[in-house]
């Protein structure tokens, strides 16, 4: 166990004014549900939630947010691997982009004042909530099982049938990966709301199986900056565990609904929360 | 090497599930008794669940002689290495936003 671990940082005498803890659960439950149903960490929804609703300070929303993005990440983790919708290497590959991006963005979030990590996080919203409401729907898997895969593609079996992919464009994923690991250190936001997309639009891989590989990668990229936020004195230790004891029952039911929810409407749900979200953080500095 | 993936799976749903149940209960039973060190001990086995994971593909894949993907694998170790070096090494307290511990 390395020492820094281990001096406490802030507990229950902390400055910081907590509310409820069966509160905190249930934002962490609401938002760990919708991250595991989307393929998303659920940090862009829990950070905003934490700040306009709560009222806590958004450094301290971030570290908790990031704490939550492990649990949601690690618990759906479990469900995707048992159905076989995680492609372990392609996650690899671009893990190597988002944990760097991650840590970097841990570090420069010092850097920071708290209006800026405001506006950083309304504009960031605002990019992807229109990425997402204008982005193409088409299918990318071949039914033809005779195609090769390739090393990084796979095949998945879906409603009984057994679909192949190819991974297109792999340096556009690895490029989409680094900005999400970045985003992911500096806003607490798991990154999944970019990746996902990207790699089914753009890479051709099957939206559940983007989902639930970019599920797994979170775990590792929000690691990759939480350590630092944790040294830091960002995570409130209760607030961080109410939020994480709501996201994890929540992240294995969300993950176990999401081959029954028409992702389509919830996609439609997601981009239009984005905006509106994006809005009021702005209006919050503005 | 059939059958190699699906058992390396297996073994990371183990280490997730395991990492996941004692952070849970070690952060329930922090709440509960209001005892800050369980709460500290429950949030850092979480943060280090993902690490273990790795470190678990990595060895999975050196068994499977992936060398390629096992040096990716490492890669990332090392990555997140770095950033508990970088925590490590962070002046503490660094942000006003949280209110000084003693204050």
């Amino acid at each position: 166990m390395p020492r820094f671990l281990l001096p406490l940082p802030s507990g229950y005498d902390s400055g910081v004014t907590e509310p409820s803890s069966w509160l905190l659960a249930l934002a962490g439950a609401g938002t760990g549900i919708v991250g595991s149903l989307l393929g998303i960490g659920g940090g862009a929804f829990l950070v905003p939630l934490l700040t306009l609703y709560f009222g806590i300070p958004i450094r301290t929303a971030i570290a908790a947010s990031l704490i939550s993005v492990i649990a949601t990440a690690s618990a759906s983790a479990t469900v995707n691997l048992d159905r076989g919708l995680v492609n372990l290497r392609l996650g690899l590959v671009l893990e190597v982009a988002t944990s760097v991006g991650g840590l970097a963005g841990g570090v420069l979030a010092s850097q920071l004042s708290q209006p800026q990590l405001f506006m950083a996080f309304a504009l960031t919203l605002a990019v992807i909530g229109l990425l997402v409401a204008v982005r193409s729907k088409r299918r990318n898997v071949i039914a033809d099982l005779a195609v090769d895969p390739g090393r990084l593609g796979g095949r998945l079996l879906e409603g009984g049938k057994e679909y192949v992919y190819r991974v297109r464009r792999l340096p556009v994923a690895f490029g989409a990966s680094l900005l999400a690991g970045a985003l992911s250190g500096l806003l607490g936001v798991g990154g999944g709301i970019i990746k996902v997309p990207v790699l089914n639009t753009f890479c051709g891989i099957p939206i559940r199986v983007a989902g639930a590989t970019s599920a797994l990668m979170i775990g590792v990229t929000a690691a990759a900056s939480a350590f630092i936020y944790y040294a830091r004195g960002d995570v409130v230790l209760p607030l961080a565990a109410s939020v994480a004891l709501g996201a994890l029952p929540a992240s294995l039911l969300g993950a176990r609904l999401s081959d029954r929810v028409q992702i389509r409407y919830l996609k439609i749900l997601m981009a239009l929360l984005l905006l509106g979200v994006s809005l009021r953080m702005a209006g919050e500095v503005l | 090497m059939t059958g190699g993936p699906l058992l390396l799976n297996r073994v990371i749903e183990a280490v997730l599930t395991a990492g996941v149940l004692v952070s849970g209960a070690l952060m329930l039973a922090g709440l509960a008794l209001e005892r800050t060190p369980l709460l500290q001990w429950g949030i850092v086995v979480l943060m280090l669940t993902p690490v273990a994971r790795v470190v678990v593909v990595t060895l999975g894949l050196a068994l499977e002689r992936d060398w390629a993907f096992a040096l990716i694998s490492l890669w990332i170790l090392g990555v997140l290495a770095s950033s508990m070096y970088v925590a490590a090494h962070v002046a503490r307290p660094r942000s006003p936003a949280v209110a000084p511990r003693h204050a």
